[in-house]
C-alpha cells in the first residue's frame, strides 16, 4: 500500500502504466467496479491486482468466480508468468460462486449465505483484497432488480466494513461500455470506475483502458491502449506524464568509422537514433552495422525486422561485408521477426517489451519503425513508436529506428511516424541522380549533445563494408559515384604528374650537389698532392745541402783540417731544422 | 426417480438440509413454508438439518451455499438444491420428488 497525495492510500495494482494514471493505484479500503465488454480483461485485470497484492505486497486475498468456474479462470490465467500456482490456497483463496444451473429458485432469497461463505474465506487467508468476478451474473439470477439493488448495496456495506480493497468486475455493452440500466447503481456506489474496452481501429483489434471516476485523488480521465501478454496487462506508457531517461556521455560506435567521426566519436549510449530514407538507401544496412559493431563488443542486442524474415538479414547483410549470423549463433544477437499486419501496434509494443527483458538486451534496433502500425490510426501508430523509444531509453538501452521516408518528402518534423522530434539523433539517406546513375548521400540532420557534421557524405557498399566517402562540391552542386571518382581520379593524376616533376628536380640538385662536392674533393686532394710535392723537394734539398757539407768535411779531415768541431755543430743545426 | 416409492424404507427417507442465515426474514420464511408442505406428508420419514450459514460459515463454503435461504435434497438421489423463501408450493414439491407420493 502506497500513500498518495492528500493521505489517501493507494493499492497498487502491478498493472504497468495503470498505476500511473491514478497515482498509484486503486484506492485502498475501497471499491473499484471495473466494466467491460466479453473479452475486455476484465479478469485478468481483477487476477493480476490480487496475484501483486499477494506476491508483492503481502496482501492475501480472495477470488470470487461467479461467472466462470474457479477452474476455468486458473486455466484460462495458467499462460501468464505470475507464479499464481504457488500462491493458490496459500495466500490467494478461491471461491467457487457460479450458481449450478440445477439451481431451483424457489422465492426471493438474499446474499448472506455468500458473504457468511466470503468472510471464512477471508479469515482463512487474512485477505487484504477481494475480487468478485462476473457480479452481472449473480445479478441476473438475483432476477428481480429491486432486490438485486438490495443485495448489491448489503454486499457494498460489508465489504466497507472489512475494510477490504475490492474489485468488482461485471460485463457492459461493448459499444460505449455502459452497464444495463437496471444495474447501473453499480458505478454509483463504487469509489472507483475503470472501463475497458475491445474494439477495432482500422482493420487492428485494440484494446483501451480508462479510468472514468475515482474518488478523491487525481488521475488522467484519458483512455490508453493496452495489450495482453505473458505478463498480464500492460498499459500504453503513453501514460507517463514525466519523462526522466538517464542521460550518458559514453559512446558506442555506429559501426561505420567515418560516422562515428561525423558524430563526433559514435552514438550516445542509451540515445535514439531514427535513420530515415526511401526504399532500398541501406537504412537496414546502418542498423545491421551498429549491431554487428554492437555484438562485437558482446553486447546483447536485439534486432526487430517486420516483415522480413532474420535469415534473408543476415544474408543480404554477408553481402555488404556485415557478418552476423556468429553473433546470431552466440546468442549475443537476437534476431526476431515480427509480422505487422498481424497484430495490434500495442502489442508488438508489448512483444518487444517481453522480448528485451528476455534478452536482456543493451541494444536494440527495430526495423522499420514505422511497420509498427502500418494501418492503425497515424495517432495510434505513432503512440506506439513513441512508446518503444521511451521503452530502450528508460532502461538505457541504445536504439537505433529506419523508417521509411519518400525520397521526394520535403525534411519536416513530420516523419510518417512523427518520431524525429524525440529521436535524439536523426540520419537521412537519400538518392542522388546524377550521370545517370544513383548514389546514396547521407546527412545528419540532427544529433543532440553532440557536435556533428553537417556535410553530406556519399554512402559506399562494398564487399568489405560499408563506408562513407567525402563528397565534392563544386559550384554548388554535389558529386558522388561515378563523376566523383572522375573527378578524384583527375585530382590524383595532377598530384601524380607534380609530385614526379618535382622528384626530377630534387634528383638534379642532388646531382649538382654531388658534383660539387666531388670537385671540392677533387681540389682538396690536389692541393695536398702539391702540398707533398712541395715537402718533398724542400727536403731533398736540404738533403743535398748535408751531402755537400760532409763531403766537404771529408775533404777538410783528409787535408788534417783543425776547425772539425765548428763545422760539425752547423751540419747539426741545419739537419735539426 | 421412483426410488422414493418403491425403494427400501431406509430410502424413503427424505433428507433435507437447510441453509439459513440466523433469523433473516428470508431464512424464517424459507422454514415455514417447507414446515407447512412437510405435515402435508405424515407418511414421509423426513431427517431435517438446519444449518445457521453465519455460525458455520466452513459448512457454507464446502457446499457451495453463496444466496441464502438455500434448501438441498440428499436424498433420495440425486441431490436437488432450492433457493428461496419456498414461497411456491408446486417448485419445492417438485425439487423434492413429492408429485407422487401420497398427500393428505
Amino acid at each position: 500500500m502506497m500513500r498518495g497525495r492528500k493521505g489517501i492510500q493507494y493499492a497498487a495494482t502491478g498493472i504497468r502504466g495503470f498505476d500511473e494514471i491514478t497515482g498509484g493505484g486503486l484506492p485502498a479500503g475501497r471499491i473499484t467496479v471495473v466494466l467491460g465488454s466479453a473479452g475486455g480483461g476484465k479478469t485478468i485485470f481483477g487476477l493480476q491486482t490480487l496475484v501483486t497484492g499477494a506476491r508483492d505486497f503481502g496482501e492475501p486475498g480472495v477470488f470470487v468466480a461467479f461467472e466462470e468456474s474457479v477452474d476455468q479462470v486458473f486455466e484460462n490465467t495458467a499462460s501468464f508468468l505470475w507464479g499464481i500456482d504457488r500462491l493458490k490456497d496459500k495466500s490467494i483463496a478461491v471461491v467457487d460462486a457460479n450458481l449450478p444451473q440445477s439451481v431451483v429458485q424457489g422465492g426471493e432469497f438474499d446474499l448472506l449465505g455468500l458473504l457468511a461463505v466470503l468472510g471464512q474465506k477471508v479469515k482463512t487467508v487474512g485477505a487484504k483484497r477481494v475480487v468478485l468476478d462476473g457480479l452481472d451474473v449473480l445479478l441476473a439470477n438475483l432476477g428481480d432488480p429491486v432486490l438485486a439493488r438490495r443485495e448489491v448495496f448489503r454486499l457494498r456495506e460489508w465489504l466497507q466494513d472489512s475494510a477490504m480493497t475490492a474489485i468488482i468486475t461485471a460485463k457492459a455493452s461493448a459499444a460505449d461500455v455502459h452497464l444495463s440500466p437496471e444495474y447501473d447503481f453499480l458505478q454509483f456506489m463504487a469509489d472507483c470506475v475503470v472501463k475497458m474496452q475491445h474494439r477495432v481501429v482500422g482493420g487492428t483489434a485494440e484494446r483501451f483502458i480508462r479510468v472514468a471516476k475515482c474518488r478523491g485523488g487525481p488521475h488522467s480521465a484519458n483512455e490508453f491502449p493496452f495489450t495482453i501478454g505473458n505478463a498480464g496487462i500492460e498499459v500504453g506508457a503513453g501514460a507517463a506524464t514525466e519523462i526522466i531517461h538517464p542521460a550518458s556521455a559514453a559512446r558506442i560506435s555506429a559501426g561505420v568509422e567515418r560516422l562515428d567521426a561525423m558524430l563526433g566519436g559514435g552514438y550516445h549510449r542509451g540515445s535514439s537514433t531514427l535513420i530515415t530514407g526511401s526504399p532500398g538507401t541501406a537504412k537496414t544496412t546502418l542498423a545491421a552495422a551498429f549491431a554487428s559493431a554492437a555484438s562485437h563488443r558482446k553486447e546483447r542486442t536485439l534486432f526487430i525486422s517486420f516483415d522480413e524474415a532474420p535469415a534473408l538479414i543476415v544474408r543480404n547483410m554477408g553481402s555488404v561485408g556485415i557478418a552476423l549470423g556468429p553473433h546470431v549463433e552466440s546468442g549475443v544477437l537476437r534476431m526476431h521477426s515480427l509480422r505487422s499486419r498481424a497484430a495490434s501496434p500495442e502489442a508488438h509494443v508489448a512483444h518487444i517489451r517481453e522480448l528485451l527483458r528476455e534478452h536482456r538486451s543493451r541494444n536494440l534496433v527495430v526495423d522499420p519503425i514505422s511497420a509498427v502500425g502500418p494501418d492503425a490510426e497515424k495517432s495510434v501508430a505513432q503512440r506506439a513508436a513513441i512508446e518503444i523509444l521511451d521503452l530502450a531509453k528508460s532502461q538505457s538501452i541504445t536504439g537505433v529506428y529506419t523508417s521509411l521516408l519518400g525520397n521526394n518528402a520535403a525534411l519536416t518534423e513530420d516523419t510518417p511516424i512523427g518520431i524525429s522530434t524525440i529521436a535524439d539523433t536523426w540520419i537521412h539517406v537519400s538518392y542522388l541522380n546524377q550521370g545517370g546513375e544513383r548514389n546514396r548521400a547521407l546527412t545528419i540532420i540532427k544529433s543532440r549533445g553532440t557536435e556533428h557534421s553537417s556535410q553530406v557524405r556519399e554512402l559506399v557498399l562494398s564487399k568489405t563494408g560499408v563506408t562513407l566517402a567525402d563528397v565534392y562540391s563544386a559550384g554548388g552542386e554535389v558529386l558522388m559515384g561515378t563523376l566523383r571518382w572522375e573527378r578524384e581520379d583527375r585530382e590524383r593524376r595532377k598530384r601524380h604528374t607534380a609530385k614526379r616533376e618535382l622528384d626530377l628536380r630534387q634528383r638534379e640538385a642532388a646531382l649538382a650537389l654531388a658534383e660539387t662536392q666531388a670537385r671540392t674533393q677533387t681540389a682538396l686532394s690536389a692541393q695536398a698532392v702539391q702540398e707533398a710535392v712541395i715537402e718533398r723537394l724542400d727536403a731533398e734539398r736540404e738533403e743535398s745541402d748535408e751531402q755537400v757539407a760532409s763531403q766537404h768535411l771529408e775533404l777538410r779531415q783528409r787535408r788534417g783540417a783543425d776547425d772539425l768541431r765548428v763545422a760539425r755543430r752547423r751540419i747539426t743545426r741545419g739537419l735539426s731544422r | 426417480m421412483s426410488d422414493a416409492r418403491s425403494g427400501s424404507g431406509k430410502e424413503r427417507t427424505l433428507r433435507l438440509r437447510v441453509y439459513v442465515a440466523g433469523e433473516s426474514p428470508n431464512s424464517v420464511t424459507a422454514l415455514r413454508h417447507l414446515r407447512a408442505l412437510l405435515t402435508a406428508y405424515p407418511s414421509l420419514q423426513v431427517d431435517l438439518e438446519i444449518v445457521d450459514v453465519l455460525k458455520h460459515p466452513e459448512l457454507g463454503v464446502r457446499d457451495r451455499v453463496l444466496v441464502t435461504p438455500m434448501t438441498i435434497k440428499l436424498a433420495p438421489r440425486p441431490e436437488r438444491r432450492i433457493s428461496g423463501t419456498l414461497k411456491d408450493a408446486d417448485a419445492l414439491v417438485a425439487v423434492l420428488g413429492l408429485a407422487e407420493v401420497r398427500r393428505e
